[in-house]
């Protein structure tokens, strides 16, 4: 579905490339966590992802870029839009201030696709339940607090129902449970309706629990990649400053294994 | 509240009216207000129009507050400059070489309500139409999407940048910046504000552009609008009638110019 | 320096309650965590403490002061702030400035200023990119060049609203031997964070929020074994205690020693039997 292949991208006026031969290739229906240390370039791999990057952010290109076998950079943002969909870090500034209210504030994007009111309506209604903030629909998007304008941002890309969705740190400012709920119902579209997701996350328990596969970048390069347990239980991610689970670590004073268990599940298992 | 506006919620029938209306309202005070000859015709439009719409939306008060507050300074600057130099006959007092005349009064106030009546019009449209809402009216009659959204966060950018201000002061003083009276030292604070004003907004700009793409803002499909904007039969024939007569006004004048 | 709040309820102009009779004592030199669901309450409370939000009703005293008689700058002398959005607090035109401001305003001498910024940005690892700007940096790195801002003020009691969000591990250690060293020094912190893991590993008392209201307050230990009033407050407990208690081990382990530890006493204390 996208393709990248030696692809490498200098923002402009730097010498370094922000992502260095990166080759990689994401599949329908797959749900893709990305790991790093700050600066390794997961936004930017987020932004190649979703087109931003050529098409936003001038700079350099190298290398093969494909959506759906077109090269990225001959379709538009706005063709990319209703089947691509990008949720930035800071949730501070997503919110597009055009409208009033939480439930017209979702429904920008919608209009933007030229959606009928009653399919609005609907999406509206599911989005706002997926991050749990019905009671928030009539207020102003700005008065709420930090987790709140996080779960508005992203009821906002969900409702547009995008074939292929790139979600950069999305879940900063969210509460544990609130976390956990977003993987769960990000992990329940890719069952049901066999989108692709792409996650930039530093809570790697999350990532470990509901990822098929885990990318770990640093520097700009493709580090690692492979199963959540391969990838994130290795010693590698010290040294990329991921870090590890606390299960990883426990397990590791504890245990001689070939690999290090790397969610709640695995590690009752290895020390029962 | 960041993202506020100048919009004031109450349920009135001036708040339910299409936009549109609201703006072919507008569009006659702006005739009016170019056109009509004098003094009286002006305050009496204030007066008889204006005034009792603002008293229909349950604005009255916001309504003269805001009229004060823009219109103020203009009377006071325009009576003292026009009073003083534009000449005339009937001098009613004198300030050293300088006299302060009747007709220059006149001129002076004749235009401040000039101002009054435009503004006023437009004053009354912004408190009673959530602009997002205006917006939509215009841009289901064709008026394109991107101007409509600058145009919109232009409106907006002064009450969010009061909300922002206002958040950054609090930062500055969580960091011991004392805000006490007195004009040195409101000098003082304007670095340490207009610094992340600008420089917040200018982020904001390029975070904010990214954003809006990533909302389909740039889609070539034909946008729709999650609320249909009320309008009745009744409501267009006003707005054909407002506009007419706004032309009619500018015309007679031009004629009468000519003549 | 220590704090106390009395009977304070909190509405905003938009008529939501944000905070609903709260009683809260924090003693000098503690490190309390403040845990809560989004929109329970956390930010409206802590602003309380600088003055940048006054009580609809009760009492906030700050050592000996009682707020009410002060402006924020003057709390400020007392009470540093790091925002939970970073970008809300900066404005100068380098780092080294950015951190200055502070010390400057709270009029610390022009050598005072310089010694203060140079280990307040060396404590946060930005000390090579002093004259850069602010805006140079990614979000991550502004966070923690703000949470210097905070330090270099030397103020007996620090809010950090977040401090661990979008860090890497790196960030996670330097946020981490900062609060650490703080603690040493006898400074009063409170925290607001969601990271469970970070806090059960340093802070000393937990106050659970919700719905503007104290749900749970205690000794870590204490509140992370209450599964029952977490769970009604929205809060999961940490990977580790999560981990003894699907192990059904007793205790709660809040760091990796304590784990190790107590599950090797466990497996000794089942095989003797
Ligand atoms: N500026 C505001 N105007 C009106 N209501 C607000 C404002 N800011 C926050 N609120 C409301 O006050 C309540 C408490 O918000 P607060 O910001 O204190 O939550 P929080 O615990 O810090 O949440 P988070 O973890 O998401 O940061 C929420 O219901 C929120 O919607
Ligand atoms: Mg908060």
């Amino acid at each position: 579905m996208i393709e990248l292949k030696k692809f490498s991208y200098w923002y402009p006026g730097t010498e370094q490339p922000a992502l260095d031969r990166v080759s990689l290739s994401i599949a329908e229906g797959e749900f893709i966590g990305i790991v790093g240390a700050n600066g390794a370039g997961k936004s930017t791999l987020c932004y190649a992802l979703s087109g931003f990057v050529p098409h936003f952010y001038n700079g350099e290109t190298e290398g093969q870029h494909t959506f759906n076998g077109q090269d990225m950079a001959s379709l538009d943002l706005g063709q990319l839009a209703g089947q691509v969909g990008l949720v930035f870090q800071n949730p501070f500034n997503q919110i597009s201030g055009a409208r009033f209210t939480v439930r017209e504030e979702i429904a920008f994007g919608l209009e933007n696709l030229g959606l009928p009111q009653s399919e609005m309506r609907a999406r509206i209604d599911e989005a706002l339940e997926l991050v749990n903030i019905q009671d928030l629909a009539e207020r102003s998007p700005f008065s709420v607090s930090g987790g709140q304008q996080q779960r508005i941002a992203i009821a906002s890309i969900l409702a547009m129902q995008p074939r292929v969705l790139v979600l950069d740190e999305p879940t900063s400012q969210l509460d544990p449970d609130g976390t956990r709920d977003m993987f769960t119902a990000l992990n329940k579209l890719v069952s049901t309706r066999k989108i692709t997701v792409i996650l930039a996350e530093h809570k790697l328990e999350w990532l470990a629990t509901f990822c098929d596969r885990v990318i770990a970048l640093g520097g700009g390069k493709l580090r690692a990649e492979g199963s959540p347990q391969a990838v994130l239980s290795s010693e590698q991610m010290l040294r990329l400053g991921v870090g590890r689970t606390q299960y990883s670590e426990a397990a590791a004073r504890l245990l001689r294994t070939k690999q290090l268990p790397v969610t709640l599940e695995q590690a009752k298992k290895a020390l029962k | 509240m960041r993202g506020g506006s100048i919009y004031i919620e109450r349920s009135s029938g001036l708040h339910w009216l299409h936009p549109l209306t609201k703006v072919a309202l507008t569009a006659l005070c702006f005739a009016s207000a170019a056109a009509l000859p004098g003094l009286p015709w002006l305050l009496a439009l204030f007066v008889g129009l204006l005034l009792p719409l603002a008293i229909w939306g349950r604005l009255t008060g916001a309504f003269l507050k805001a009229c004060l507050l823009v219109v103020g300074p203009f009377v006071l600057s325009l009576t003292i400059i026009q009073g003083f130099f534009s000449g005339g006959e009937t001098v009613l007092f004198k300030l050293g070489r300088f006299a302060f005349t009747q007709e220059g009064l006149l001129a002076g106030l004749t235009f401040a309500a000039r101002l009054l009546v435009a503004l006023g019009g437009t004053l009354l449209l912004m408190q009673s139409t959530p602009q997002p809402h205006l917006m939509q009216a215009l841009t289901e009659r064709g008026f394109p999407p991107r101007i409509a959204y600058v145009v919109l966060t232009a409106i907006q950018i002064f009450p969010s940048f009061q909300d922002r201000a206002q958040v950054i002061m609090d930062a500055q003083q969580a960091r011991g910046l004392e805000l006490q009276s007195g004009l040195l030292n409101r000098a003082r604070l304007l670095l340490p504000m207009v610094g992340p004003l600008i420089l917040g907004s200018v982020m904001d700009v390029s975070e904010r552009a990214m954003a809006l793409e990533a909302r389909a803002f740039s889609s070539p499909a034909r946008k729709t609008s999650l609320n249909t904007l009320a309008d009745s039969l009744l409501q267009r024939a006003v707005r054909w009638l407002l506009a007419l007569a706004a032309a009619a006004l500018l015309l007679w004048r031009l004629w009468s110019a000519l003549q | 320096m220590n704090l106390r709040v009395e009977g304070v309820s909190f509405r905003y102009p938009s008529g939501v309650l944000a905070l609903d009779g709260i009683d809260l004592a924090i003693p000098s030199g503690q490190l309390l965590a403040i845990l809560g669901e989004n929109g329970a309450g956390k930010t409206t409370l802590v602003k309380l403490f600088n003055g940048l939000l006054r009580p609809s009703q009760g009492k906030v005293y700050i050592g000996d002061w009682d707020s009410a008689e002060h402006t924020t700058a003057a709390l400020a002398r007392r009470v540093g702030f790091l925002f939970q959005n970073p970008d809300d607090q900066l404005f100068e035109r380098t780092l080294a400035r950015e951190v200055g401001y502070g010390p400057r305003n709270l009029g610390a001498s022009e050598a005072e200023v310089k010694r203060r910024v140079a280990r307040a940005l060396k404590l946060v690892g930005l000390h090579d990119m002093a004259e850069a700007h602010p805006y140079d940096l990614p979000q991550p790195q502004r966070k923690l060049l703000a949470l210097a801002a905070t330090i270099a003020m030397d103020t007996p009691i620090l809010v950090l609203d977040e401090p661990t969000i979008g860090q890497d591990e790196v960030g996670r250690g330097a946020i981490s031997r900062i609060l650490t060293d703080l603690h040493r020094m006898g400074r009063t912190l409170i925290m607001i964070s969601h990271d469970m893991d970070f806090c059960a590993e340093h802070a000393q008392r937990m106050l659970v929020m919700l719905n503007g209201k104290i749900h749970v307050e205690g000794t870590t230990e204490d509140v992370m074994g209450q599964t029952k009033k977490l769970d009604e407050a929205e809060v999961a407990p940490p990977q580790l205690v999560r981990l003894a208690q699907a192990l059904k081990m007793p205790g709660t382990p809040l760091t990796v020693d304590d784990f190790v530890d107590e599950y090797k006493q466990w497996r000794k204390k089942k095989k003797s039997k």
